[in-house]
């Protein structure tokens, strides 16, 4: 990301007063709507006070929050290395490039629901679900992002490599995959904020363990307060990865400093 | 580095068909050469006559529709494996990673025969250091100018001591100061290490400063003069200039070429 973007997405690490304004307004706002709820006719428990919510946010359970955070990692770890492999596949072999591309659209035009009843209806296993749903959303994406990168690779470049015959191996290591990287981090990111959401819905319908499971139970409590916590956990998870990844890529990409 | 094989080159044919219209476009017809081991041979052609073609099928990257090369009892497109660290190239444009340092692109091909860690850095440093770059080792190409980036490229390609080097145009881009001090260098390093080097260009100024011969292509790579560019030959310089320039307009060999 541009050191623009950080600073606006507030991921370089401090943040600009026009978002510590914007989000103290917000704050305020739901504060102040917090006390005059009932006399609006509106129910406590909807807009409950940050009081209510720092309590909840005490009860979080950080077992959750690693279990949610491993499904997302092992999942997106597993659809890069999928993604990768096919994309590298394909890009060798047009005939396999045309069997497989209409399915990659396909799949791509699947929606997340439809997935996870799939997953439900398939697969008893619940990471199994979890997982499949992950890789069948996430998947796609890298190999998309990959093969479009790859297909980018200067000739210039492509001719300078292969003039020296490389292996196919060296081929994708010394040239293809450094040339893709900041193409495969920009894949990251999306598939991150992607993953988060998609495994809040999968845990929400199916799991028993996990932040969408909690968000289940709250919803079944009628606990606003408790999905307001959860929410929060999850918005600051997703800017926790991301910032990892902006850290991993400002360090493998120093050279377009 | 072996000893150079000498390049035989018998009827070599290469057509392309256009992507459009799928006609036929000869690029290279049945064209005769030999190369010996050693030599310095010039090749000049104008734009378009299929010298960079020539040069792909030499580096085996295309395959001959017809005919063929065979260097030492091998062709490069069939035995492209055999070629690996025997044949080295320099492009017009130094075609470095931009994701490497000075030192990671020389290292590069080192990499690709599979060369024992130190003894790449050592190779790699020698030959940055041969090139007067020293002191830029762990520079970025965009940090280095145009002049400084086919240096390293020309480090790249003296690293695996070929027993083969090509150019293609390779100093055409730059600066005249700068092309004729790299052209001068690049040919006392190609001497050193006894390797066969064959330089495609259309300047004829450089075709006949360079090259211990001139082989003079017309369209389609048709050969029009093999010139064995002997010391006392050079001092006849314009005229053997004004000879290739007829030569390549009219496309056929000037009748002042025998004479030389």
């Amino acid at each position: 990301m541009h050191p623009e973007g950080l600073r606006e997405a507030g991921l370089d690490g401090k943040l600009s007063r026009q978002t510590v304004f914007s989000l103290l307004i917000f704050a305020v706002a739901w504060e102040v709507l917090s006390h005059f709820a009932p006399a609006l006719g509106i129910p406590a428990f909807a807009i409950p006070s940050f009081v209510r919510i720092g309590r909840s946010l005490m009860t979080i359970t950080p077992l959750d929050v690693i279990v949610t955070i491993a499904r997302v990692i092992g999942a997106l770890i597993l659809s890069f290395v999928l993604g990768l492999c096919l994309a590298m596949a394909m890009y060798r072999s047009a005939s396999l490039e045309s069997y497989l591309h209409p399915m990659i659209r396909l799949f791509m035009a699947v929606p997340v629901v439809s997935w996870i009843l799939f997953a439900v209806l398939w697969f008893r296993g619940v990471e199994f679900r979890i997982a499949f749903v992950l890789i069948a959303v996430c998947g796609p994406v890298f190999l998309v992002d990959s093969l479009d990168a790859m297909r980018g690779v200067s000739r210039e470049l492509r001719g300078m490599m292969r003039s020296f015959r490389p292996t196919t191996l060296q081929y994708f290591t010394k040239l293809m995959f450094p040339a893709i990287l900041p193409n495969l981090i920009t894949s990251w990111k999306i598939n991150l904020s992607l993953a988060i959401r998609v495994v809040t819905i999968a845990e929400l319908v199916g799991a028993v363990t996990g932040i969408g499971h909690q968000l289940a139970v709250a919803q079944e409590l009628f606990s606003v307060a408790d999905v307001f916590a959860w929410t929060l956990v999850l918005v600051a998870l997703l800017f926790l990865l991301e910032a990892v990844v902006v850290r991993v890529e400002q360090r493998v990409l120093r050279w377009r400093a | 580095m072996n000893a150079p094989p000498p390049i035989e080159v018998r009827q070599l044919r290469k057509v392309f068909r256009q992507t459009a219209s799928g006609e036929p476009v000869v690029a290279i017809d049945r064209l005769d050469l030999d190369i010996a081991p050693r030599e310095v041979v010039a090749i000049v052609g104008q734009t378009g006559c299929g010298k960079s073609t020539f040069f792909d099928l030499m580096i085996g990257l295309e395959q001959p529709t017809g005919g063929s090369i065979v260097i030492g009892g091998k062709t490069p497109y069939g035995d492209f494996d055999h070629f690996r660290g025997e044949i080295a190239t320099v492009f017009q444009q130094d075609r470095l990673l931009p994701w490497r340092s000075a030192l990671d692109n020389v290292k590069l091909p080192l990499e690709l025969i599979k060369l024992p860690e130190d003894e790449q850095h050592k190779r790699s440093l020698h030959w940055l250091e041969r090139l007067g770059l020293g002191s830029f080792t762990s520079a970025y190409p965009h940090e280095l100018s145009g002049g400084m980036r086919q240096r390293v490229a020309i480090a790249r390609a003296f690293a695996v001591q070929p027993s083969i080097l090509l150019a293609d145009e390779a100093f055409g881009h730059l600066d005249e100061v700068t092309a004729a001090e790299l052209r001068e260098r690049f040919l006392a390093l190609a001497r050193e290490c006894g390797s066969t080097a064959i330089l495609i260009t259309h300047q004829l100024e450089e075709a006949i400063g360079v090259g211990d011969r001139i082989v003079v292509l017309g369209k389609s790579a048709k050969l029009l003069a093999d010139i064995h560019v002997a010391p006392w030959l050079k001092s006849q310089h314009p005229v053997l200039r004004e000879a290739i320039q007829s030569t390549l307009q009219n496309n056929s060999p000037d009748p002042r070429l025998d004479r030389l």
